[in-house]
């Protein structure tokens, strides 16, 4: 590989709004739910079964319909599924952990497993909003229940209050016994929660 | 040198812009947990044979109306490597300006053999084609006459690459009031498709649309 510098570089093409009329025809089961391994195979990803419930709302409190949201975790030892890690032992081969879904009403319901503590950081989701009116957004949730937030480098970097609006609550059970975890995603406004820059590192 | 990230901007008449755009500046990333920011989506293979041709809804079924058109480019990334097998999703409104979404409750005709919606593949060289119906613009805003100007969404994704954006075309009346493309600036250009004619096929003519991904998903740049 030739070393680039910046001025090498290609222009980005412009991101965009995804728009209200993202194709719900293009939905994919099985990347709504994580905890489980195409149907029909006997198979089961490593981990604890969870439900992310999440409500997503816009700076008037409302919900923010025909978002489109996507996930990405580690698996329950702390790998995530990409090129860096491949041939790791750890590597589980039911779960990839690259989840989407389209949120109709702006609330959604995510299944997954528990993320695994990965080197520094606490168990946490990666969550990309593509919704009307904005291009993608990009946080990252948290679970108030782990010891682990404590000492988190990204949660760490932010105040006590903005920790705690990025923290799922554990709420009780399933009928299935996954635990469950609520987070509002307020986009805008008031109680908005932190979003983060992924194009700028620090010193740039 | 920043110590913060990027202000996000609110779409000039846009409502929707201004319900969601975070109003705080965006937080930096700690150098250790930027990896843990760069998704790497799964190969999917979901595409039927004819989704390539949007301007029929199938093979053995009639012509949509409107303006049959070829929409061809290259995907690459900052540093010019193709990027092969990644999924484009596509959609896009109807020859009057309509989407067959069940949420679009516009007056607008439907077209009965226009679907609007289709999926195809980048090849080993990054080269992607598909055909559909030149999209309607549609009147966003009746109060203040604002159009959509005639657009189709492109949502790639593959490996490390993730992007949504949308393919416009070349000297629309609309385009200069869209709010996005306000945003945009000087940059707009890059978005817009350019004509190519198609003497040999069987649409009217082309765009060509050839897709940068950007940097965010550096870690994974070979
Ligand atoms: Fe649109």
């Amino acid at each position: 590989m030739k070393p680039s510098t910046q001025s090498d570089l290609l222009k980005p093409t412009n991101e965009d709004t995804v728009g209200p009329y993202f194709p719900i025809n293009f939905s994919d089961p099985l990347l709504e739910d994580l905890s489980r391994f195409e149907s029909g195979i006997t198979a089961q990803p490593q981990g604890i079964p969870i439900i992310l419930k999440g409500r997503l709302l816009d700076r008037f409190g409302e919900l923010a319909n025909g978002t489109l949201v996507e996930f990405w975790q580690a698996n329950a030892k702390g790998v995530y599924r990409s090129p860096k890690h491949e041939g790791d032992s750890d590597i589980d081969p039911w779960f990839w952990g690259y989840g989407r879904l389209r949120a109709e009403s702006g609330e959604f319901e995510f299944k997954t497993i528990m993320p695994g503590l990965c080197a520094d950081r606490a168990p946490n989701i990666t969550i990309t909003l593509f919704s009307d009116g904005i291009s993608r957004i990009v946080t990252q949730i948290f679970f108030a229940d782990q010891e682990s937030n404590a000492s988190d480098p990204l949660l760490q970097s932010l105040s006590g209050e903005d920790q705690a609006k990025l923290s799922a609550r554990h709420e009780g059970q399933s009928d299935c016994g996954s635990k469950i975890y609520t987070i509002d995603i307020v986009m805008a406004g008031e109680n908005e929660i932190p979003f983060f820059d992924d194009l700028i590192r620090e010193g740039e | 040198m920043s110590n913060s990230g990027r202000q996000l901007e609110i779409g000039p008449t846009d409502n929707t812009s201004d319900q969601r755009t975070p109003r705080n500046r965006l937080r930096l990333i700690p150098e250790i947990a930027r990896e843990s920011f760069a998704p790497y989506v799964p190969q999917r293979g979901l595409s039927r044979q004819n989704e390539w041709d949007m301007t029929r809804i199938a093979a053995d079924l009639p012509r949509a109306q409107g303006i049959a058109i070829e929409v061809s480019g290259k995907l690459q990334n900052e540093r010019g490597t193709p990027i092969s097998n990644a999924m484009l999703e596509i959609w896009s409104a109807n020859h009057f300006g309509r989407y067959r979404h069940i949420e679009d409750h516009s007056n607008i005709p439907l077209d009965e053999h226009f679907l609007g919606t289709g999926r195809v593949f980048t090849d080993s060289e990054g080269n992607y084609t598909f055909w559909t119906i030149s999209p309607g613009a549609y009147l966003a805003r009746p109060d203040i006459g604002r159009w959509r100007p005639k657009h189709i969404h492109i949502s790639v994704s593959g490996g490390g690459s993730r992007l949504i954006t949308q393919l416009y075309f070349p000297d629309e009346p609309n385009n200069a009031s869209d709010p996005m493309a306000i945003l945009m600036g000087d940059d707009f250009e890059r978005n817009i498709g350019k004509p190519y004619e198609t003497p040999k096929i069987d649409v009217d003519s082309g765009l060509n649309f050839d897709i940068v991904v950007g940097g965010r998903n550096a870690v994974y740049f070979e």
